[in-house]
């Protein structure tokens, strides 16, 4: 028994030791990447864009199911994105609120007889819309397909543009992020099929009319731990996974897709519970399978301001849906683990999905029993376990703050010093308790996979306010 | 497993772990007070920025006639750097608001030396800085630095070679395109397409025939990327080629040349677009339908007619697009699709009056008293069951069942 625990411990602390090497190599790494995207800039003005006359129009999906204190103000915004050429179709995913009237008493909806070919599968649609005010904006009315992935296949259904790029509703695109983004892709558009933007937490700040006006962290303490998070899962994971071409995941709040391309693959999977990355594993599959020299990039500058959960229930909710997506999605795609035909992503990116994100909380659940069966039993080393405990809590910080600096050295954003004080003090700060939150939220998860629990569980949202004030 | 066992087991794990908490903590330190001292650095120097900012552009009139002697801003980088910028913002906005500042301003950069420094620097570094240095060149619109840029096209990073490229089209010189134009033809150019186009229709605009000899030479990818090109700045002087061009091998130059025509709204334009309407290739006619639709010329309105019957979706729509532009002729275009009993055709034709808000305009002209029992009442039937049955189409039963087709890429699906 006592060997059994030993052999246990020191397999663990060898797991732990590589996850850590894993996200201080991906640190450097995009620090490294950061720092020459910021040169690149030098060489680039965005403005340039707005006037080429070879600029693609885009088509902007927004699903909304139950969205109507944002929905109205969220469109708006959308339609004052800096774009030459726009498109903005609203999905109304079957709301049972008013999201679809206050659509059209703000922007003098119709019911239009427009042509609506479902190429690609999703739940009936009821009608379409058009506008009176805003000739770019359409609205698609359906009937609830249970998933983002329904509606936003219904919106695709309904897209002109070569290039779709698929948004929350509840979220804020700065005005210049499509120019940013397509910065990236048109640089070489024959390669990059796909381009993910930056999703930023807009809890805290003060936004008036869609626009944001002053950025500030959020007041709670949980909500600044998942602005840290969100810091170190772009700025740090998207970055270094991009840089070798095995970003997995672009946001479902903000990325841009060549409309083709989604179309050929089927669309979304409307039964994926992680539908952006289900999408994006289904890219990687299918241009590996075709055999095609692509790339699916991350640009660190264009910024989704998203609401993340201000409640512990709806932060539970949510950890355990991506639990669920996740291990929903890697076990659909089981089939291109170390296999030489999907190369990098087969042999890379999706094994680290499956041992240091899909494992890893089942992973923390086993280290604490045998920890505390080591001390039952006691074999266990209280030195070695307090040292144990506090590297892991050292270098967890480190990577943590990390991240910091990787805002601060590139697009600083929160500008107050009071702010950089309190989310370096977060990173101190976030390993206990919310750390053991985590993993119990995503055990959860898994739980409810396995179960075949797979329903959406909606979100509290507080909407964004007219007038401006503080969120 | 065994051997790295027996190594943690060896060095002790108490020490290995002790000294990586002692790793972390002095990471943990330096990352921290590397984060307060560049806030402060930064802040010191944008404040002193800001400053010599507001200090030069108070100045500037005396710096841009050599009141104020070079030395006195050139030793100082800061200095060098703002006087840059902000002659750099002066050129780029001088055609639209000071058309006669420009030589002044021009005249300014040779004699400052910011122009030869550039030249240098962008001939003799390497990596982000010589792409900077193309760049600003570019934005310095003197014809001097053309072969700096061009050198650049050689170089063996790709992001050099693209910021070459996005330099020379800043320039919007024609002598910029002829750079990007030799070695394009003849297979040299390794930069991806859309820059290339973009920095060529920028450059060509003010001399797009500079464009037909080396798309008469060119072959393989160069010639539609240089189709479409001509296809942004075609002008009625170059009928020939562009009829040359309509009748090329390659699909996609056929297709940019309908585009080309449509543009340049030559005499010819009409009879070729028409001819290309019935080419074999389904984006040539939709090209040609959309060209149809920008000359909105009521001759086009048998073929467009034709194209709503297009095997294609994408035409039928398109073909509808171009129609419901020929205000003055709707009704003449209704009957003639009613005549063709052809329900696709009416589907398309009303969904697109639809989107363009044509249907009460023409329902009301219809309705009139006076035209009661002609044949405006017939087609103030087809005009209701039509769009009666496009509710149909979009009702959810109808939309809940899977079009053949369902799936493919929009190439593929030349539906009915």
């Amino acid at each position: 028994m006592i060997r059994f625990l030993e052999l246990s411990n020191e397999t663990l602390f060898i797991y732990f030791l590589l996850s850590n090497l894993v996200y201080l190599f991906m640190l450097i790494t995009a620090l490294f990447t950061s720092a020459a995207h910021q040169r690149r800039l030098t060489t680039i003005r965005v403005g340039w864009m707005k006037g080429a006359a070879l600029t693609p129009p885009i088509t902007l999906l927004v699903p909304a199911h139950n969205e109507e204190k944002s929905i109205v103000v969220a469109v708006r915004s959308l339609l004052s994105l800096d774009y030459p050429s726009l498109e903005v179709i609203v999905i109304n995913d079957g709301s049972a609120d008013r999201t679809l009237a206050e659509l059209t008493r703000h922007f003098r909806l119709h019911r239009a007889d427009l042509l609506y070919i479902p190429e690609i599968r999703s739940a009936p649609v009821r009608g379409i819309y058009r506008s009176l005010d805003e000739p770019r904006l359409l609205v698609v009315d359906k009937e609830a397909g249970g998933s983002k992935a329904d509606a936003s296949n219904a919106g695709l259904n309904a897209a002109t543009s070569p290039y779709i790029c698929v948004l929350d509703a509840d979220s804020i695109l700065e005005r210049d992020a499509l120019l940013r983004i397509m910065v990236r892709v048109l640089a070489n558009p024959e390669r990059v099929v796909a381009a993910g933007g930056i999703v930023r937490v807009l809890n805290g700040s003060h936004i008036m009319a869609g626009a944001l006006r002053e950025v500030r962290l959020p007041r709670r303490p949980f909500e600044v731990i998942q602005v840290i998070e969100y810091l170190r899962a772009f700025l740090v994971g998207r970055e270094a996974w991009a840089h070798f071409n095995m970003m997995v995941i672009i946001s479902g709040a903000f990325g841009v897709f060549r409309r083709d391309l989604v179309k050929r693959i089927g669309g979304y999977r409307s039964s994926a519970v992680g539908e952006d990355f289900d999408l994006v594993v289904r890219l990687h599959r299918h241009l590996y399978e075709q055999r095609v020299d692509y790339q699916i990039s991350f640009v660190p500058d264009p910024v989704c301001w998203t609401e993340v959960p201000a409640d512990f229930a709806s932060l539970a909710r949510q950890r355990a849906r991506w639990q669920k997506g996740l291990l929903d999605v890697l076990w659909q795609n089981r089939n291109m683990l170390f296999r030489s035909s999907y190369g990098r992503i087969g042999w890379v990116a999706l094994p680290y999905q499956w041992i240091f994100e899909l494992v890893a909380p089942l992973v923390e659940l086993v280290g604490c029993i045998m920890i505390l069966l080591a001390a039952l039993l006691g074999v266990l080393s209280r030195e070695f376990f307090l040292q144990f405990l506090f590297f892991g809590y050292a270098f967890a910080t480190l990577i943590s703050i990390g991240s910091v600096l990787q805002e601060e050295i590139t697009f600083r954003r929160y500008n107050h010093w009071r702010d950089v004080v309190r989310l370096v003090c977060f990173c101190f700060l976030e390993h206990f308790p919310f750390r053991q939150l985590h993993m119990a939220w995503r055990l959860q998860g898994i739980w409810q996979f396995l179960r075949g629990d797979m329903i959406w569980r909606p979100m509290k949202r507080a909407g964004f306010p007219a007038s401006p004030q503080a969120r | 497993m065994g051997s790295i066992f027996s190594w943690i087991r060896h060095l002790g794990p108490a020490g290995i772990v002790l000294k990586a908490i002692v790793v972390s903590l002095i990471g943990i330190g330096l990352l921290l007070v590397f984060i307060l001292a560049r806030r402060m650095v930064r802040r010191r120097y944008f404040h002193r920025r800001d400053a010599r900012t507001l200090a030069i552009r108070k100045q500037w009139q005396e710096i841009v006639s050599g009141t104020v002697a070079p030395e006195a801003w050139w030793v100082d980088r800061m200095d060098r750097e703002i006087v840059e910028a902000i002659l750099l913002d002066a050129i780029e906005a001088a055609p639209a608001t000071h058309a006669a500042e420009l030589p002044r301003l021009l005249s300014f950069l040779r004699s400052s030396g910011l122009l030869d420094m550039r030249i240098y620097e962008a001939r003799a570094l390497r990596g982000w800085r010589r792409q900077r240095a193309l760049v600003s060149l570019g934005r310095m619109r003197a014809p001097e630095a053309i072969p700096a840029m061009a050198e650049g096209l050689e170089d063996s990073n790709m992001e050099t070679r693209a910021a070459a490229v996005r330099g020379l089209q800043r320039t919007r010189l024609p002598e910029a395109a002829l750079c990007i134009l030799e070695p394009l033809v003849t297979g040299n150019l390794r930069v991806p397409s859309a820059p290339v186009q973009t920095a060529l229709v920028s450059c060509c605009r003010s001399r797009p025939s500079l464009l037909l000899p080396y798309l008469r030479r060119a072959a393989g990818q160069s010639r539609p990327l240089l189709a479409r090109v001509l296809g942004e700045l075609a002008t009625p002087e170059m009928d020939d080629d562009l009829l040359l061009l309509a009748g090329d091998a390659q699909a996609e130059v056929r297709a940019s040349s309908a585009r080309a025509l449509a543009e340049a709204k030559s005499g010819l334009a009409l009879p070729a677009l028409i001819a290309l309407a019935g080419d074999p290739e389904w984006f040539v006619r939709l090209r040609a339908a959309a060209g149809l639709g920008d000359l909105q010329d009521p001759r086009a309105i048998p073929a467009l007619v034709q194209g709503l019957r297009d095997t294609n979706r994408y035409v039928r729509l398109r073909a509808a697009a171009s129609l419901a532009r020929l205000d003055a002729h709707l009704e003449e275009i209704l009957e003639r699709v009613v005549e063709c009993h052809d329900r696709y055709a009416l589907h398309a034709l009303i969904s697109e009056l639809e989107r363009s808000d044509r249907i009460p305009k023409l329902v009301d002209s219809l309705s009139q008293p006076a035209r009661r029992h002609t044949s405006a009442t017939i087609l103030l039937d087809a005009l209701r069951t039509g769009s009666a049955q496009i509710r149909e189409a979009a009702s959810p039963r109808s939309a809940a069942r899977p079009e053949a087709g369902a799936g493919l890429e929009p190439a593929k699906v030349s539906d009915r």
